[in-house]
């Protein structure tokens, strides 16, 4: 019961925060900057709220509700590659040549994994259960993890003095790489109960930390560095600072 | 299995892989100047000292000695956080982070020195958390004008 209203709370803070931000990215002068992050916290949420509907008319161990749980979680996951896909844009934003071969590389990979899934699912068919649902996932949550890693250290490489583009990119690989740990556990475990809650507490957790590292990063991370801009263009500081 | 099996080990190494960057991004924000000395004369805080006596010399001070005054640094620093010139009286969500990080780099100090692989890098982890922690401090008290105290005055009346 406890471990419920636990979940149940940890979902309410992240909804929360999706709407907090999104509200916050809709309204302050950095919206075009954010528009993929935007559109990602626009899926989430939605998403969430479809799940809600379909439960509250359905209830839980209804088909409908499974039905609706596993395609939203497939959309997000695409929708997640095609954050990553954007974040690698902003990254090769001055290299256009660099962005071309990325493109292809990532439309390689996506063809890729669609192939390998369609593969799989044809397999496995009849056994579609879900178990099953959550290897797949797995195995799509691992490729965007790995792409995520694949961002950060070209990030590295390049130098790239964006402190905000860092932090949105940690962001995303603490939600891919929890639930990816969590469902292999799930997995190598074939659904034993420990590993079943671990998987519901780890997602909301990690969606949960994801969302505060962007809204660290949107909020206060533009802030100071328009705090820095002052300073340097010589224009008054918003906190005028003394000597001790 | 071998599959799931990778997949497990990668997915958790690099989970502790991002919580340790995004930490790391955040001791990295640039403050308008050094306000950390100021607090740590204030306070008697040793961890500037640590440090230094680390990268100069190269080797800590005593174990012992060495956790029980980061622990007290840390433990000093975490309330002057709450209470010195917060309005709100809480600690915002980057210092819950970095109180976690702290938590998890002191155990893994800890686990280091029984496995003998060096604890150098780990001490110096936490003292770049505690101070960032006591930039942050000095930063709100500077920002906040109490007449015509100074931020070592005010932090000794505290």
């Amino acid at each position: 019961m406890d471990s419920i209203i636990i979940r149940d709370a940890l979902q309410y803070a992240g909804i929360l925060i999706e709407g907090c931000l999104l509200v916050y990215m809709t309204r302050s002068a950095q919206r075009r900057r954010h528009a993929g992050v935007g559109l990602y916290l626009f899926c989430l949420l939605a998403a969430g709220q479809v799940r809600a509907l379909i439960l509250r008319g359905y209830g839980w161990s209804s088909p409908q509700y499974s039905y609706v749980y596993w395609t939203t979680d497939f959309l997000l996951v695409v929708a997640s590659f095609l954050l990553v896909c954007y974040f690698f844009q902003r990254v090769c934003e001055h290299q256009e040549k660099m962005w071309r071969f990325v493109r292809v590389l990532l439309g390689l990979i996506f063809v890729l994994v669609v192939g390998v899934s369609a593969l799989s699912f044809l397999g496995n068919y009849a056994l579609l259960s879900n178990r099953y649902i959550a290897e797949f996932n797995q195995n799509l949550y691992f490729t965007c993890l790995v792409l995520n890693t694949m961002l950060y250290f070209m990030l590295q490489h390049l130098e790239s003095t964006d402190e905000q583009l860092g932090l949105l990119v940690c962001g995303v690989g603490i939600q891919f790489a929890g639930p990816a740990a969590s469902m292999a556990l799930y997995h190598l475990t074939t659904g034993e109960s420990f590993a079943r809650s671990l998987v519901s507490f780890t997602v909301p957790i990690c969606t949960l930390g994801m969302l505060l590292v962007w809204a660290y990063a949107i909020v206060r991370v533009s802030e100071s560095a328009v705090k820095v801009t002052r300073r340097r263009t010589g224009e008054p500081a918003l906190v005028e600072v003394t000597a001790d | 299995m071998i599959a799931a099996v990778v997949i497990l080990i990668l997915s958790t190494a690099l989970f502790f892989f991002y919580f340790q960057v995004t930490c790391q991004k955040i001791l990295g924000r640039q403050f308008d100047r050094e306000y950390f000395q100021s607090i740590a004369n204030a306070n008697r805080l040793e961890f500037p000292s640590l440090r230094k006596s680390l990268e100069e010399f190269g080797a800590p001070v005593d174990y012992s000695r060495l956790r029980m005054m980061l622990r007290c640094d840390f433990l000093a620093l975490t309330y002057l956080l709450k209470n010195a010139a917060n309005v709100n009286q809480r600690y915002t969500n980057d210092e819950r982070l970095l109180i976690l990080y702290f938590r998890w780099q002191f155990v893994s100090l800890g686990l280091r020195r029984l496995l003998r692989l060096g604890e150098n890098a780990a001490i110096l982890r936490l003292t770049a958390v505690l101070q960032y922690f006591a930039n942050v401090v000095g930063q709100r008290v500077n920002a906040v004008k109490f007449g015509n105290l100074t931020a070592a005055d005010y932090l000794l009346n505290l």
